[in-house]
């Protein structure tokens, strides 16, 4: 884990300062018996690794290979993933939704009021998606934010934005890019990125190992 | 509880939200959209926000409602496009078909 | 109550800003913050609600110069004190 304002002096005191709040807050609670700074550091190491095998590239690439398993992701997200060994059970179990991708129609995920997100599908949300800048124009100008991250959608395609206000997550079910007729799941797997499971971005053939900017 | 609106009813949302917790977006609030799914009842976050128990708290259905985007922003729209929310019974209200 | 937190559509926030090769935690505290508020939210001390709000309440000026995981510091303080845990 590294810090990226280690080269920002008034940051890095302020993230000093946080440390040793939070550091005390933990001694508190746990002088009091409620939890234990060892079980935290386990519940950091679980989660960061649970990270590591996000279900999203999986569920999309056996969408994209078998239709009768497409179908089940759209109309009950939760038992398809049961099928594919992913529980959804972050804060509390929460039903997914799978929104699917068409010649016509592009999905976009948010969360106006907070930053809810399907962290065990996805792993943690980028900070953008977090951001202020992001909740506020995702919703009003989609095309535009969609343009600032590289893709250009053409105008005959309909956006829709979903703003995930409840205990129902949403993730995008991309289109599979063409010429991709021979590849093989865990290759598929592999041009789905994270940001195109939100809908700022689409799948591409030849991405293979390419990160999410 | 059986729910009061079904897929491709016209609804409004409620015009102000109350003091408190709640999960309508100031900017749905007094538009007009459509059921576009009926889903399970939910405890209502505006009571679980005050402590009460799931037990106690009011459950109300949920739905998803979709919007235009002409109606949601008006004369500050800048592109076409169409949202959707997931709201609680009681931000609702039903709006006589176009 | 402030609603700085209801941000749909409202203008002035600017560009998306991107972080490339974005680390899951910028910090380890942050790790332990996240961490931290689910467990107690396990344990019973609050709800995913009752946490959220805990964030809404906050003033505006201390909700918009906060970093995500200072926020959600901010609420559990809160919440432990107001439920007298650690008062």
């Amino acid at each position: 884990m590294s810090g990226t304002d280690d080269h920002d002096h008034e940051g890095h005191e302020q993230s000093t300062s946080m440390a040793s709040r939070v550091g005390e807050l933990v001694a508190k609670l746990e002088a009091k018996g409620i939890l234990s700074e060892a079980e935290l550091d386990a519940a950091v190491e679980g989660f960061l690794l649970g990270t590591q095998r996000a279900g999203g590239p999986a569920l999309v690439a056996r969408a994209w290979v078998d239709p009768a398993f497409r179908a089940r992701v759209l109309a009950d997200a939760n038992g398809a993933l049961d099928e594919i060994g992913v529980d959804m059970t972050h804060w509390v179990r929460v039903k997914l939704r799978a929104v699917e991708n068409t010649e016509r129609v592009h999905n976009v995920i948010v969360c106006t009021l907070c930053s809810c997100y399907p962290v065990s599908l996805l792993g943690p949300s980028p900070s953008w998606y977090k951001s202020l800048a992001y909740r506020a124009r995702v919703v009003r100008e989609p095309r535009a934010v969609l343009a600032e991250f590289g893709l250009t959608l053409d105008p005959s395609i309909d956006v829709r934005v979903w703003d995930s206000t409840a205990e129902l997550r949403y993730v995008v079910l991309p289109r599979r890019p063409e010429g991709t007729e021979a590849m093989a799941e865990p290759e598929l797997a592999a041009l789905v990125t994270r940001d195109a499971l939100i809908g700022t971005a689409v799948c591409r053939a030849g991405a293979a190992g390419s990160r999410d900017p | 509880m059986s729910p009061r609106f079904r897929a491709g009813d016209r609804v409004r949302t409620r015009a102000v939200n109350p003091e408190g917790h709640t999960r309508l977006p100031r900017y749905l609030c007094d538009r007009e959209g459509t059921i576009e799914t009926v889903h399970a009842v939910y405890p209502l976050p505006d009571d679980r926000a005050r402590g009460v128990s799931v037990e106690a708290c009011k459950k109300e259905v949920l739905y998803t409602v979709l919007f235009d985007g002409r109606e949601v922003w008006r004369e500050r729209s800048v592109e076409p496009l169409s949202v959707s929310a997931d709201l609680w019974d009681s931000y609702l209200r039903p709006e006589r078909a176009r | 109550m402030p609603s700085t937190h209801d941000v749909g559509g409202a203008s002035g926030f600017g560009p998306i800003v991107r972080e490339a090769g974005e680390p899951a935690f910028h910090h380890e505290w942050e790790a332990r913050v996240f961490v931290l508020t689910r467990r107690l939210l396990q344990l019973g001390f609050y709800n995913l609600d009752e946490f959220r709000f805990a964030i809404e309440r906050m003033p505006a000026e201390a909700y918009l110069g906060s970093t995500y995981y200072e926020k959600w510091f901010a609420a559990i303080e809160r919440l432990l004190a107001e439920k007298g845990v650690l008062p």
